[in-house]
Formats: structure tokens, C-alpha cells, sequence
């Protein structure tokens, strides 16, 4: 809580936003302790919101000043803790939301880092254009946070992640220098070392993003959906590595467990999916009308062949929105079940499905916790979620021991840590089983170039241990 | 320990380290090696540089088809890539322009960030890399992202390393995501009869049509004549349309609304990719902005080109990039070319930017070095490479900063 006391500081940045946009009280600070994983609880020293870029840049400039960390935070709705300032200043981006631009000739747009990513394709909907990535948080998250995060979603499968749909930054490094990353509005393909490649999923480690310039997607001439219900997960996960197999790349194939599709039919976001079902396979393809049909009708043969009990193609966009709403919800909908929540986010190869999945089955049974799959399928992005209550102390130790396990499990299987939510605090403790020690210190090498005092998301990332080697150089 | 001057052949990523590790300790610039495409491009590395050969570094190391991924040592040739997916009806999307007789390798494709037509609708290197193992600048092995095709995990060095042609680490491994082979697979040559400066204009029509081809080049007649797709010294649209059969049977019939269209053989891919290498010393310049000002693009290079007899020039519609393969015999041409600012062509100013790919080695000297200038390149490059040893000078960057580096490793 040093920096509370640091009066200099306060007086800097108040001079700056303003009495009201500073806040230095706990129990104003309470609703900066958590981001959209619960489990962590982190008091900033105080939290700054800038109402502009030249605000923003002068906040920067007077915690540069004062050698202070601090954390940038767009709307908070991160899965890893990423956001969460440990007795650090916190810097609120979410004033900061202007389109700067929407130019729909040539489909790209400027934004200020807290636009919401919803209210950007809302924006550009009108010309027929739309920003890809869709998070499930899609209608809170910023697109400052998505590009920290390198933020996935369902129809990441076939449009690809944040990072293919940025095309450039302007960015305030922690000394207050600021730097253009990527060929930004010019179009012009990179050359160079690709520094918007290293920024984008930086975790806001980096720097702090002034501006981003998106590519828009013209909106596909015609889409299905599909609903398939199995009694099994294991058919299902089997249906998902055909449906890749068969060479249709869908524009989303996202899969559902008998537990989520349960909670979800419980809530108010109801779907409409078979409950007594074991697994549901959402599948979503889409572009020229032409031929569209008979890639949903491949896929719709594939499904049944895998065992579906049936296979329902959506009636017109009300009904497709609904089935979306089950799955875009699923995660609110666990909080019906229980007061926390543990996600996890790991990535596998795909033929790896019924395995792992049969495996985190086996895991749960023997820790007697409820493991609720929601996840992308299509990608093997697997979101096996373990609702909670963080009060039970011997519940809570099972639940991580059975965390622990999955994550090994994943990671056996050739498989990653995390998919699209970052590593931030939460994944933190399962680095060193992906990266040796020489690959997490150049990385450690990266991070400095950008941030040399190491005074961004300070704790983040790549465990503080690993920094500490690679300075030690031959020379 | 090879004898000096001999190049390091090594055929296991220990055997890279060892290389660097003694290229550190002597201060010998290393020139790194695939398979020998890209050698000539880039800025000439320092000359008592010492060569480092990868092709030995070779093989699949991992393929499973039903992942859609693949991983393979850096020496591995495109075309060893390319047969074994083929055999499971799967493609690498990587068919970058003048990689000989696909013998290019992959090291060397993601090293250098190089493309080709496919790009058009399945992206570039930095796309497709899922993760690598390097060797850096200070003899450590590294590795980053992974073998799956999302992945969040630490900061990406994966990207920091496409297109570092080699100057940050040796790559000596890659994993690469792969796309299953389209069931049709056709292409199209559409005819331009105006004149070749609006020939781009016509084929942005294409943008607004109903089709989504896997690729789009434009040829100017010259090349379009060299591949054998005109019989009347027009500009040439190639397209490649892939889908299921009702899909592509439909987009073909949209192109015939835009022009008279032909069905030829997909082989003509191949020849666009490979025609530069028939050109010894051969520039390759190439412009790139928004794909949607590819037309304005396409003009300004043609009006660049107007006195180059013999200007080999297509566009890739989907990158926005346009690439002129200029012969030796028009090298004093394009100096006057390299002089001339970038201005006002056509009605509109043209705002991206011009790379030299390939140029006659006394032409470098006068090509503002486009990359690695910038503050935070050179810090990521003394974080990587503190000793300079890794393709010093081929990003452009000049005998000060070399100077620069040194003195400040005090070294």
C-alpha cells in the first residue's frame, strides 16, 4: 500500500484527471479487486482512469516519474487474472472509447483502446462489415484488452485470433516513450521484426495502447447452424475430428457437456438444447451461399454417423441467436451452481479429444468435483470449468489438485496452457511445465526491451525466477 | 571444432549451438543457410562471414494428419513438406515466390516471412508458424508457442522470430498448422484487353463479386506471355477457386460475367512461383498497401516500370502487394527506378511501401535500409544477438550500428 502514501504521486496524478478520476478508497478500490475469474482478490494502491490520450500519456509520465507500477485494465472481464493490481497503481482504460475511425472502403477502423468489441461491429454493421473476433464477452470486453490478451472465441476457427485482425498500435511504453508497432491504416505488409506480433498477447506488459487499427470482415453472404445432440462425449469429440478431417473448415464447432448444457437449460439464457443430452456439438458454417448447404449437409452426415441422436439446422437468425446465447452465456450460467469458479483453458490436438476428455472425466470422479466442459472443439480449446466454493477449504484443495492433473494431462497430450485467455497470475504456476528454463528468460529478454524496469503488470506472466538468470550473460 | 572458413554443416540443433557457441567466442559472423533460395536476397551479409549450412537439420519430426498440424527441422525441403501432406489429402499453405524448385526450405520460408499466391486468402508465415525451436544469438536453445493451433502461452516469440531472417536466432525446428486440400480445386485465367495500368481496376471487381478465390494475380502482359496464358498480349487474372463442386461451378460462373475466363492448369502456379529464378541476377521490388488500394498499387508500379523493357509485374490481390521482377539486363533502369521518390502516380498518392526483395549487389548501397532501424529493433536485436554474429548487415542495417553494437557490449 506504499504508493497510497506516496502523496507526490497522488497530487501528479489528480493534477492530471481530476479529484474524479482518481480513486484511493478500499471500499471504491473493492470493485478493481477482481477481474472475471473469481478466486483472486488483489487491492490496487489507488486507480487512475484518464479520460483522454493526452491524459493517459501524461498518468504514464508522472508514474514514470515516481518509479511506480502499475497495471492497465480495460473492462476487467480477463479469465486469468491478468488485470489485477497487487498493492500497485491500477490505470482504467475503459474512458478511452472513441472510434477514432470506421473507414469501410477499405474495411479498417482506429480505435481508442476501451471501445467495447461488440460496439465496434455494431458500428460497422451498417456498411455490412463486422471485427471478427468474438470473445464470449464480446458485450463488456475492449478491444485494448482483446489485443493485451490476443483474445480468441468461437469463430476464431476459421477468422483467426486478435492477432490476424490488428494491423497496427500506437502504444506509451512504460518510460513514457511512444511507439508506432505494424504498418497500422497504410496496409503495407510488415517488414521487419514483427513488433506487433510480440505486443499483441503482451498482457499489458508491453506497454499500454494508445490506438489500435483493426481489419473489419465483410459479413458472409449466408450462414448455418447446427445443433447435434449425443448421448456421448466421446462420439461427439469423434464428430469434431471428422468434421476437421473432411477438409470444411467451419466458421465456429463448439461443444457443450451434459453438466453446461444442464446449468445453461436451468438459466435464463435457456436454449433450447436437449437436457438429457450428454454432449451437444454447436457447428456454424458459413460465406458464399453457393455451396453452402452441402457443407452443412456434410456435417450433418458426419454427426450422425458419429452417433447424434439428432441434428437440427437453425430456422433464421432469431433461432441461431438463441443457440449462440446458450453457449456465449454458458459461463454466467454456472453461477447459478456455485459461488466460484475455476476455468482453465488449455489447448490440445485435436485427435487428443476423447482422451482427454475421457481422462479429466476420470480426474473429477476421483477428486469428487463437477467438471463442466464448454469449449472449442473445433480448435481443441478445452474449457474445463470446476464450479466451487472457495469458503470449503478441503473442497478448494481437491479442486486444485484436480486442476493440477488436468492441466498435466494436456500438456502430455502435446497440448498448452492456455488458448486464448493469457497467462496473467492464475496460470502462472503451470509455465515451467511447457517452457524450460532458457525459453522462459528470452522471454524474460523480450519483456525488457519493452519494459526495462519491469514496472508493467509487474508479477505477471513468466514466473519473477526466470528473470533473474538470463542477466547473468557470457561476455 | 570445424576448421575456419569451412562451413558449419550440423545436423542437430546441438551441433547449431556448438556452431554459435564458437561463433560467439571467435566473433565470426555466421551466414545462415536453407536451402540456398534467399541468398541473394537481403543486404549482403559481411564478407569474412562464415557459412552455415542447414540442410543437413532435415525431417518431419511430427505429423499427425487428424491435428491438421506438422512439425519439421528447419533444413526440411517445401517439396518433402508438401508430398508427404498430399499422401492425406492436406496441404501447407506456404507457396512462397522463389523458392527453388520448391527446394526452398521451411526454415528459410518462415525466416524470411516469404509468401506466395496462397497468402491471398490463407495468410503469411506469421499466420500459419505455430511455434519453432531457435537457437540465439548467445548460444541458447530456445522454444516458443507450441504444436497446437491456438496458443497463448508466455509472450510470442513465435512472430518475433518470422521474418527476422535469421538475425535474432537460428530456427531449427518449426510446427506449422496445415489445411486440408480444397475437394475442387480449379483455376481460371480472365483476360484484360485494356490497357495493362487499368488491368487492376477490372480485377477489383472481383473484390465485390460473389467468389472467395484461394488466390489472385494479376500479370501484366510480359509475364502473362513468359507463363503462356495469353495469345493476345493482354493482362491476365489467375485465379484459383477451391470449395466444393457446387461452390467453385458457382464462382466460375461470376467470373464469366467479368470476363472471358479459361479453365488451364493449375501448373501455371508453379511457373509464376519459379519464372524469377529463370532470370539470373534478376531485381525483384515489390509495393505493398490495403488490398483495397491494390489498384492504385498496381498503377503506380507499372508507371515505375514504364522504362524497364521487359518488367516481369503481377499482383497478389489479397496481400494488396504488387512485385516487379526486373532482368540484369534492365539493372540501370531500375537504379533510376530506386531514385525516383515514391509520388503522386495515377490520380491518388500511393502511401505504403516499396521493399527491394532481390537487387544487384551495387544497388543496395542506395536502398534506405527499411527495417531494424528503430529504437526497439535495435534493443531486440542487442537482447538476442548481443554478439552480432547472426546474418550481420542482411535487415540493412549499416557499419555504424554494427560499430554500435560492439562498442557497447565492449567486446
Amino acid at each position: 500500500m506504499e504508493a497510497v502514501d506516496d502523496a507526490s504521486l497522488v497530487r501528479s496524478l489528480e493534477a492530471i484527471v481530476g479529484p474524479r478520476g482518481l480513486l484511493r478508497h478500499r471500499s471504491e478500490l473493492a470493485v478493481y479487486t477482481a477481474d472475471g475469474l473469481p478466486g483472486y482478490r488483489k487491492f490496487p494502491s489507488l486507480a487512475v482512469f484518464p479520460a483522454s490520450r493526452a491524459q493517459l500519456i501524461d498518468v504514464v509520465l508522472a508514474l514514470a516519474e515516481h518509479d511506480a507500477p502499475f497495471v492497465p485494465r480495460g473492462a476487467g472481464t480477463g479469465l486469468s487474472g491478468g488485470a489485477l493490481a497487487d498493492g500497485v497503481v491500477l490505470v482504467g482504460l475503459n474512458r478511452l472509447r472513441r472510434i477514432l475511425s470506421l473507414d469501410p472502403d477499405n474495411a479498417i477502423a482506429v480505435v481508442e483502446p476501451g471501445v467495447v468489441n461488440a460496439a465496434l461491429s455494431r458500428a460497422a454493421a451498417p456498411f455490412g462489415l463486422y471485427y471478427a473476433p468474438d470473445p464470449s464477452s464480446q458485450a463488456a470486453c475492449t478491444i485494448g484488452g482483446n489485443v493485451a490478451e490476443n483474445a480468441g472465441g468461437p469463430h476464431c476457427l476459421k477468422y483467426g485470433v486478435t492477432l490476424n485482425h490488428v494491423l497496427g498500435v500506437t502504444a506509451v511504453l512504460s518510460d513514457g516513450e511512444i511507439v508506432t508497432l505494424g504498418p497500422g491504416a497504410s496496409g503495407a505488409e510488415p517488414a521487419g521484426y514483427d513488433l506487433l506480433g510480440a505486443f499483441v498477447g503482451s498482457e499489458g506488459c508491453f506497454g499500454v495502447a494508445l490506438d489500435v487499427t483493426v481489419k473489419l470482415t465483410r459479413s458472409p453472404q449466408a450462414v448455418r447452424t447446427l445443433l447435434a445432440d449425443f448421448l456421448s462425449m466421446d462420439d461427439a469429440a469423434r464428430a469434431t475430428s471428422a468434421i476437421i478431417a473432411s477438409g470444411i473448415l467451419p466458421a465456429a464447432l463448439e461443444m457443450m457437456d451434459g453438466p453446461t448444457i444442464r446449468a445453461v437449460e436451468a438459466s435464463i439464457f435457456a436454449a433450447g438444447y436437449p437436457a438429457d443430452a450428454d454432449a451437444v456439438l454447436l457447428a456454424e458454417v458459413d460465406g458464399l451461399a453457393a455451396g453452402l448447404d452441402a457443407d452443412a449437409g456434410t456435417i450433418e452426415r458426419i454427426c450422425l454417423a458419429h452417433g447424434a441422436r439428432t441434428v437440427r439446422i437453425a430456422s433464421g437468425p432469431a433461432d441461431r441467436a438463441r443457440l449462440w446465447q446458450g453457449r456465449k452465456k454458458a459461463f454466467g450460467a454456472m453461477g447459478r451452481v456455485s459461488s466460484h469458479l475455476v476455468v482453465q483453458d488449455a489447448v490440445i490436438p485435436r485427435t487428443q479429444l476423447p482422451s482427454v476428455l475421457a481422462q479429466i472425466r476420470e480426474i473429477a470422479a476421483r477428486h469428487r468435483v463437477t467438471v463442466c466442459n464448454v469449449f472449442h472443439a473445433g480448435d481443441g480449446n478445452l474449457h474445463p470449468n470446476i464450479g466451487y466454493n472457495a469458503y470449503d477449504a478441503d473442497e478448494s484443495a481437491r479442486v486444485e489438485r484436480a486442476m493440477r492433473e488436468i492441466m498435466r494431462v494436456c500438456i502430455d497430450a502435446g497440448g498448452t496452457i492456455t488458448g486464448e485467455h493469457g497467462v496473467g497470475l492464475d496460470k502462472l504456476r503451470y509455465m515451467d511445465m511447457i517452457f524450460s528454463p532458457p525459453s522462459l528468460a528470452a522471454q524474460c529478454r523480450l519483456r525488457e526491451v519493452f519494459d526495462p524496469a519491469r514496472r508493467l503488470n509487474p508479477g505477471k506472466v513468466v514466473p519473477i525466477h526466470s528473470c533473474r538468470e538470463w542477466t547473468r550473460r557470457p561476455s | 571444432m570445424t576448421a575456419p572458413g569451412e562451413a558449419w554443416a550440423p545436423e542437430t540443433v546441438a551441433a547449431v549451438q556448438d556452431a554459435v557457441r564458437e561463433a560467439v567466442s571467435t566473433r565470426t559472423p555466421m551466414r545462415i543457410a536453407g536451402g540456398g533460395s534467399w541468398l541473394d536476397a537481403g543486404w549482403p551479409v559481411a564478407r569474412d562471414a562464415r557459412l552455415v549450412r542447414l540442410d543437413g537439420l532435415r525431417g518431419i519430426t511430427q505429423y499427425t494428419p487428424g491435428d491438421l498440424t506438422l512439425t519439421a527441422r528447419a533444413g526440411t525441403p517445401l517439396r518433402d513438406i508438401a508430398e508427404a501432406t498430399a499422401a492425406e489429402g492436406q496441404w501447407l499453405a506456404l507457396d512462397p515466390f522463389a523458392a527453388a524448385d520448391d527446394g526452398g526450405s521451411i526454415g528459410a520460408t518462415i525466416a524470411t516471412a516469404s509468401a506466395g499466391p496462397l497468402a491471398h486468402a490463407l495468410g503469411l508465415p506469421r499466420d500459419t508458424a505455430l511455434g519453432m525451436e531457435v537457437v540465439t544469438g548467445d548460444g541458447e536453445v530456445v522454444r516458443a508457442g507450441g504444436r497446437v493451433v491456438k496458443n497463448v502461452a508466455g509472450y510470442d516469440l513465435t512472430r518475433l522470430m518470422t521474418g527476422a531472417w535469421g538475425t535474432l536466432g537460428v530456427i531449427t525446428e518449426v510446427s506449422l498448422r496445415l489445411r486440408a486440400r480444397p475437394e475442387v480445386d480449379r483455376t481460371l485465367a480472365l483476360a484484360h484487353a485494356g490497357p495493362a495500368e487499368s488491368a487492376a481496376d477490372a480485377a477489383a471487381a472481383v473484390h465485390r463479386a460473389a467468389m472467395a478465390p484461394l488466390a489472385a494475380e494479376l500479370l501484366n502482359p510480359a509475364l502473362a506471355a513468359r507463363l503462356g496464358v495469353t495469345a493476345t498480349g493482354s493482362s491476365v487474372l489467375l485465379l484459383r477457386l477451391g470449395g466444393n463442386a457446387e461452390r467453385v461451378d458457382s464462382e466460375q460462373l461470376e467470373a464469366g460475367t467479368l470476363a472471358d475466363t479459361a479453365v488451364i492448369d493449375a501448373d501455371v502456379w508453379r511457373a509464376l512461383r519459379q519464372c524469377e529464378r529463370s532470370y539470373p541476377g534478376a531485381a525483384v521490388v515489390r509495393w505493398s498497401q490495403l488490398p483495397s488500394l491494390v489498384a492504385n498499387t498496381w498503377r503506380h508500379a507499372v508507371q515505375h516500370c514504364a522504362e524497364i523493357p521487359d518488367a516481369l509485374i503481377h499482383a497478389s490481390l489479397g496481400r494488396g502487394v504488387v512485385r516487379a521482377i526486373i532482368p540484369a539486363a534492365g539493372a540501370a533502369a531500375l537504379a533510376r527506378v530506386l531514385r525516383a521518390a515514391e509520388r503522386t502516380s495515377g490520380s491518388r498518392m500511393f502511401d505504403g511501401q516499396r521493399i527491394a526483395e532481390r537487387l544487384p549487389a551495387p544497388l543496395w548501397s542506395a536502398e534506405p535500409a527499411p527495417t531494424a532501424g528503430d529504437r526497439l529493433s535495435r534493443r531486440v536485436r542487442l537482447a538476442f544477438d548481443p554478439w552480432h554474429v547472426l546474418n550481420p548487415g542482411v535487415l540493412g542495417e549499416g557499419a555504424h550500428d554494427i560499430g554500435d553494437h560492439h562498442d557497447r557490449r565492449g567486446s
